[in-house]
């Protein structure tokens, strides 16, 4: 799955504050300037409403990672 | 619950594929400490990770409403991916807890090997079942066509030079190939032994490739989040990001601190701090969103198909 839209908007979100603001305020207005497949707008969009912009640690981004975190194996 | 019971029955049948080996109990314990995984050590394994072996149980279950025959695809998987682990702690050498710290890489190379050799051992435990000799057949080309891939990956990853700098094309490419591979094999093979049409096995096949990238980027976010990464100046997909996206100054920071040739511990707050700023952890969050994305299309798709999803919906919660 490859996608420099996808690059290009995150890039574009953390380096210019004014995209950044429109994004919160309106995230679609600004998705709309990217060609992105419909999954990666879902996925935007989700990973938005679940954690806003990630800048920092947080519990709910630890929690949004864990059930996919390993493989583990059942002791014999 | 489900979960745990499935889980006893596939320890049961793993308990019968080592039972040859009891009479010398030293080798017995050796190959049995081999299929403890490290997180299990402390007994606080959470159901959610206790899924993972049952996948390609709970794809034949979703297909076939049962669960029985698919225990031997369950054990035979376990017993592969345990022999890739203790390889790759060898190849690696960067696990003070792996059997080729504890014994010497000779002794774990011996166990893996066993492992390999158990694990195919296994598959004819299918005739039990009256599983048709074609289609065992078929399931051993599978894992084994799977686990090919694994390596060849594991060899690109392997090959790379020490702070090489990659692109993300490059890097998805081989966690797909030592990865996400596997999980795809799990639901591959669970799919065929259930024996339906095709294109139900190609849609359950695509959503373990799919699992298995989101599961690979949780695993990237993890290893920034605890530092691990930084500290062994492992380049995964948040590093890449930055280095293509950020300005020259977080660039050069990002390239000293991942440069195996320098004898400085990187800063892991000051990397981690970068990264979180430039939304390359924003990014790789995003990434592993669509492929969970892509994997819940494919579940849409398997339950038009007939199959029963609602368990593996729980992967991707």
């Amino acid at each position: 799955m490859k996608s420099k839209a996808l690059q290009e908007l995150v890039k574009q979100i953390f380096s210019d504050t004014k995209t950044k603001a429109q994004f919160t305020s309106d995230p679609d207005s600004i998705l709309s300037q990217f060609i992105l497949t419909e999954q990666e707008k879902r996925a935007v969009l989700t990973t938005h409403a679940k954690l806003g912009l990630i800048t920092s640690d947080s519990q709910q981004l630890e929690a949004a990672i864990n059930p996919t975190y390993t493989w583990h194996s059942p002791t014999p | 619950m489900w979960q745990e019971r499935l889980l006893r029955l596939l320890r049961d049948e793993i308990e019968a594929i080592l039972a040859p080996l009891s009479e010398i109990a030293g080798f017995s314990d050796l190959i049995k400490q081999s299929l403890i995984h490290s997180g299990q050590e402390s007994g606080s394994v959470s159901i959610k990770h206790e899924l993972w072996p049952l996948l390609p149980l709970i794809v034949y279950e979703a297909i076939s409403g049962q669960y029985k025959r698919a225990l031997t695809i369950a054990a035979t998987l376990q017993l592969m991916k345990n022999a890739a682990e203790v390889l790759d702690d060898i190849e690696d050498a960067d696990s003070s807890t792996s059997l080729s710290t504890k014994y010497g890489s000779a002794i774990a190379t011996n166990a893996a090997t066993t492992l390999i050799i158990l694990a195919e051992k296994t598959i004819a435990r299918l005739k039990k079942y009256r599983v048709k000799d074609q289609t065992i057949i078929r399931i051993m080309d599978t894992i084994n066509s799977f686990y090919t891939t694994t390596c060849i990956g594991q060899h690109l990853d392997l090959s790379l030079a020490p702070g090489e700098e990659i692109s993300e094309d490059k890097y998805l490419k081989i966690t797909y190939m030592k990865s996400a591979s596997t999980a795809e094999c799990a639901c591959c093979v669970g799919a065929l032994l259930a024996n339906p049409e095709q294109k139900l096995i190609k849609i359950f096949s695509t959503f373990g490739c799919n699992l298995g990238m989101a599961s690979q980027l949780a695993n990237d976010i993890q290893g920034v989040l605890q530092g691990s990464d930084i500290i062994k100046r492992k380049i995964t997909l948040p590093v890449i990001f930055a280095l293509n996206q950020a300005d020259s100054h977080r660039r050069n920071t990002l390239k000293l601190a991942f440069d195996d040739s320098t004898e400085t511990m990187p800063d892991t707050t000051q990397i981690k701090d970068l990264l979180f700023h430039t939304g390359a952890i924003n990014y790789t969050t995003v990434k592993m969103e669509s492929y969970k994305q892509l994997a819940q299309d494919n579940l849409a798709d398997a339950k038009r198909g007939g199959a029963k999803i609602e368990r593996l919906k729980l992967f991707l919660k």
